[in-house]
């Protein structure tokens, strides 16, 4: 096809700035995976020999095996919660009318765009005003906050597309409206319920600023590596953290969108074969 | 719509009474979220005016009713030349973003054919891995004795205890984190736009007699500005807010008007001034979503 | 403004074929369509209809083959340059942009001056019939003015000729007929080339001066609708363009160039054939409008062919009646007749002759071997 949007020489010079902006993206994340390995204190050329020391070290860390695990916690307990009222959120968006849908929508939305670090002291206030002790817990409250305009936002997509069609269906056929929810639009929502489960999880456990200002005692693990950057001790332990985990969350990730994909088309065909409208051709 | 006309037309009894479950139902599923969002976001956003104003007081040194700390604000110049600085540094931030952001969604929605949704995630994973974990990178590159200057001293290009000065702790090192930090994720807003775009709209140009360079220029471009505005406002609000890459990369010179609320709340203990600084900057942002609320589609954030 | 030059060719294509990876979508077409007619291509979805008119706009490029605008060469000729325009299935306009802006679009990258262009889009709107609509935008405009946009669009430019992919598809069937009028007076009206791509049987033969049926990228057959209804060359092309019954029967007697079969008493099946031979087995074709029906009771009339039957279902179709009847020789036929007190009458289960004249039933190609569900 005689290509109207990029000439020939015009995808060479885009391919390369494509090349050129992955090497810049990537190229500091392979450094660090270099100096993890690297057998010297000081994160320095040249480069002095291969270790595992560093690993080992931070599996050896108490404090912060501890954090990771408080990190665990507040990320579970948040993005469960977020999901919830994602759902019921969503649901209510999506299948009813009703006044102000604009201003609700916003107000749900609105964590997206306020800056992270004033929905921090707002809470800060907030518990101290109500004398409620900083500790995990209230780091969960805060992140549900900054959670749920991403549940949302997965979540009604996913139900736009689940015919309503179906749910009058199942209606029709004698079903409650919660066992309408139970027996189909749940479990045609699922895939989207995980990934807004995983997104929320993901945001949690990486989220620095407003888990700086709600820690009690118990810092996250994205607390304890900010103490960790600001004054570094022990660089090259963090740096074999670091790598680690954008390793594994490197998988997840990539793990989730292979999921979602196959969710999605899974439930491409399903719809297709439900013959919903969007998808019956004409008589 | 034919059956919900058919059940409007016989107002019954029995209709009414449905009518009222139908909304119970609804505000049933709509409360959980709007009671958690008013206790958690809107009421303590009141919060902080009410604490700005000293219409609320948690400390003994508060200034009870009393406008002091918006003074400060506006007159000291040390706030508002920060503030004007932090624009400043994240309008930089934002159009680099764009401008390098921009032909690469280009590729990926116009040249990338079967591949682009492959290659639109390997562009965003890094924006998907620790945020922190990123700015340590360059943290690591950049420093004193980090990776770039040790490459220079060991091949004899700089003198050992020589740095070059402007790679960290300068507006410099923050500006170039700030930007590898949100580079993939411009790309999203940009990608959406421009893979939405019909195509038949370009090849119509094309066959009035448009060359690429124009068909670009009249018909590509004009309708990709507002994922082009989504993916600035998307930008430079989070890094006109954040504290942290300049704490961690930015040194005294790259201090930004974020570090000053989060040094009044965490540090000096001036919650007040603080409250000020960030209703101002709250004030700011609410502004720019007011003007440009309507380009910010915010489903293309989410990889949809 | 439209003088006949009915010789000159506006669009040649000499043994064009292209192929999208191991699919061939256009295999080794040739035509020629004239200056001034309205040109269309019919055919199923997935003929090769539409990538040969991106062939002559230039967004395709033939792997084997020439493309001739106005006699002229034009094969590896980028879009922009080409001497055509295109009217999108969809319309393509561009929603940032003013109706005005729209049909201007192409004048303006040719440089024509202001005021010419001012000049040349007021009449071209007042062509399509939509003065004081320039400064709305498209998404304001309702699919029938849309349409029309993006006929002065094109038009505008005065292309060697227009290409229009299946304009009408996204219309409803009242503002498709009115569309399908519209077409042919604003086509009369400038004396412009049309290349019209439909799968619409019906609408090809409304509008069109020519029409190719093409199927699995060959063209099947060229000619006027007269020509390609009433004599199909193929059987793809006879099934295609209106409805059709086919019988398969077998060659009982010849008499001079008419083959008759005998399929009863007082009942028999006639055609022209210029070689038939006793034996032969004939896939025969008839119209449903051509076959009347009559009653048991009614006498035997003329030299045509004659079918008892029984009235199977009875459709009634507005202006006329389908009937379709399981006839003797086992074959369910389909017959039309216009609405009047004779059709009220009938009714499933009556018994009935068909009858049509020796010319209304023509012999399709390539029967011989398939036949052999008649007795």
């Amino acid at each position: 096809m005689t290509d109207v949007a990029i000439s020939r020489r015009g995808l060479r010079v885009l391919k390369a700035c494509f090349g050129l902006l992955l090497l810049f993206l990537y190229a500091p994340i392979l450094i660090m995976a270099v100096f993890s390995f690297n057998d010297s204190i000081t994160v320095t050329f040249p480069l002095s020999g291969f270790t595992l020391r560093w690993y080992r070290e931070f599996l050896s860390n108490g404090e912060l095996m501890v954090a990771l695990r408080a990190s665990a916690i507040v990320a579970a307990t948040s993005s469960a919660i977020a999901v919830a009222l994602g759902i019921s959120a969503a649901v209510a968006l999506v299948r009813k009318r009703f006044f102000g849908k604009g201003a609700v929508s916003g107000l749900l939305l609105a964590p997206l765009v306020i800056p992270y670090l004033i929905l921090g002291i707002s809470l800060l206030i907030l518990f101290n005003a109500a004398a409620i002790p900083l500790s995990i817990l209230t780091i969960a409250t805060g992140h549900v906050v900054i959670s749920v305009p991403y549940t949302v936002l997965v979540l009604v997509p996913r139900l736009e597309r689940v015919s309503v069609s179906l749910e009058e269906a199942a209606r029709d056929l004698g079903a409650s409206g919660p066992r309408t929810f139970r027996s189909v639009t749940f479990p045609l929502i699922l895939p989207a319920v995980i990934s807004a489960f995983l997104v929320a999880f993901t945001l949690s456990f990486d989220e620095v600023v407003v888990a700086s200002f709600l820690a009690g005692d118990q810092v996250t693990f994205p607390v304890y590596l900010y103490s960790q950057l600001r004054f570094p001790t022990r660089l090259p332990q963090v740096i074999a953290l670091a790598v680690a985990v954008m390793a594994v969350s490197g998988f997840v990730v990539i793990g989730a969108e292979i999921g979602r994909r196959i969710a999605d088309r899974r439930l491409a065909t399903q719809l297709a074969s439900a013959g919903t409208p969007e998808t019956r051709g004409i008589p | 719509m034919a059956v919900e006309a058919g059940a409007d037309l016989k107002v019954t009894s029995g209709s009414r009474h449905m009518r009222m479950r139908r909304r119970l139902a609804t505000l049933g599923l709509l409360s959980p979220s709007l009671v958690y969002m008013g206790i958690f976001f809107l009421l303590p956003v009141g919060l902080v005016v009410a604490y700005s104003l000293g219409a609320l007081t948690l400390f003994p040194g508060d200034r009870y009713l009393s406008l002091e700390s918006w003074g400060y604000v506006f007159g000291r110049s040390l706030y508002m030349d920060l503030f004007w600085k932090s624009v400043r540094m994240s309008l930089t931030v934002s159009v680099l973003v764009v401008t390098f952001g921009y032909p690469v969604a280009y590729y990926l929605a116009m040249g990338a054919r079967k591949r682009k949704y492959v290659l639109l995630i390997v562009l965003i994973a890094p924006f998907l891995t620790s945020y922190l974990l990123r700015v340590l990178a360059w943290k690591v590159i950049l420093g004193g004795n980090g990776v770039i200057n040790s490459l220079l001293y060991s091949t004899g290009v700089r003198d050992p205890g020589d740095p070059i000065s402007w790679l960290i702790y300068s507006q410099f090192a923050v500006i170039l984190v700030l930007v590898y930090v949100w580079i993939p994720f411009v790309a999203l807003p940009i990608f959406a736009s421009l893979d939405n775009l019909d195509r038949s709209l370009l090849e119509a140009a094309t066959d009035l007699g448009a060359s690429r360079w124009k068909t670009f220029w009249k018909i590509t471009f004009p309708l990709s500005i507002p994922g082009v505005i989504a993916a600035f406002i998307f930008v430079f609000i989070p890094t006109i807010g954040d504290y942290v890459t300049p704490a961690l990369v930015g040194g005294t010179r790259g201090y930004m008007y974020g570090n000053a609320i989060s040094d009044l709340f965490l540090g000096a203990f001036d919650w007040q001034t603080g409250s000020a600084l960030a209703i101002f900057l709250l004030i700011v942002v609410a502004t720019l979503i007011a003007i440009f609320g309507r380009f910010l589609n915010v489903r293309t954030v989410t990889i949809e | 403004m439209s003088t006949p030059r009915a010789s000159r060719v506006a669009i040649g294509l000499e043994g064009v074929r292209k192929r999208f990876g191991s699919i061939t979508a256009v295999r080794q077409v040739t035509l020629e369509i004239r200056e001034g007619e309205f040109f269309s291509m019919l055919g199923p979805s997935g003929c090769g209809k539409t990538t040969t008119l991106r062939l002559m706009a230039g967004f395709e490029e033939p792997d084997e083959g020439r493309i001739l605008l106005r006699g002229v060469d034009v094969t590896g000729v980028p879009p922009n340059r080409r001497e055509v325009n295109m009217v999108f299935q969809h319309y393509a306009l561009f929603p940032h942009m003013s109706v005005f802006e729209n049909v201007a679009f192409g004048l303006k990258l040719r440089r024509v001056a202001r005021q010419e262009i001012r000049q040349r889009v007021m009449e071209m709107l007042e062509v399509v019939r939509l003065e004081g609509t320039e400064r709305r935008r498209p998404g304001q405009l309702s699919g029938g003015q849309q349409q029309r946009v993006a006929l002065a669009r094109a038009l505008v430019n005065r292309p060697t000729a227009l290409l229009l992919d299946e304009p009408l598809g996204a219309l409803d069937v009242k503002l498709r007929k009115e569309m399908q009028l519209e077409l042919k007076r604003i086509q009369l009206e400038l004396g412009t080339t049309f290349v019209y791509v439909t799968h619409d049987q019906e609408e090809a033969l409304a509008m069109s001066d020519r029409i190719a049926i093409m199927n699995n990228g060959d063209v099947e057959q060229i000619g006027s609708g007269r020509e390609v209804y009433e004599r199909p060359a193929t059987t793809f092309v006879a099934g295609f363009v209106g409805l059709l019954n086919e019988l398969d029967v077998r060659v009982d007697e010849v008499q001079g160039d008419i083959a008759v079969m005998r399929t009863g008493d007082d009942e028999r099946v006639v055609v022209s054939a210029d070689d038939a031979r006793p034996g032969d087995r004939l896939r025969i074709a008839v119209r449903p409008e051509r076959i009347c029906i009559e009653e048991r009771s009614a006498p035997h009339t003329a030299h045509g062919s004659r079918l008892g039957g029984v009235i199977a279902r009875v459709a009634y179709l507005g202006t006329f009646t389908q009937f379709h009847v399981d006839t003797s020789i086992g074959i369910r036929v389909t017959s039309h007749r216009l609405n009047d007190e004779r059709t009220d009458m009938l009714s499933a289960g009556d018994q009935v002759f068909l009858c049509w004249g020796r010319d209304d039933a023509f012999i399709l190609g390539g029967a011989g071997s398939s036949g052999g569900d008649v007795a």
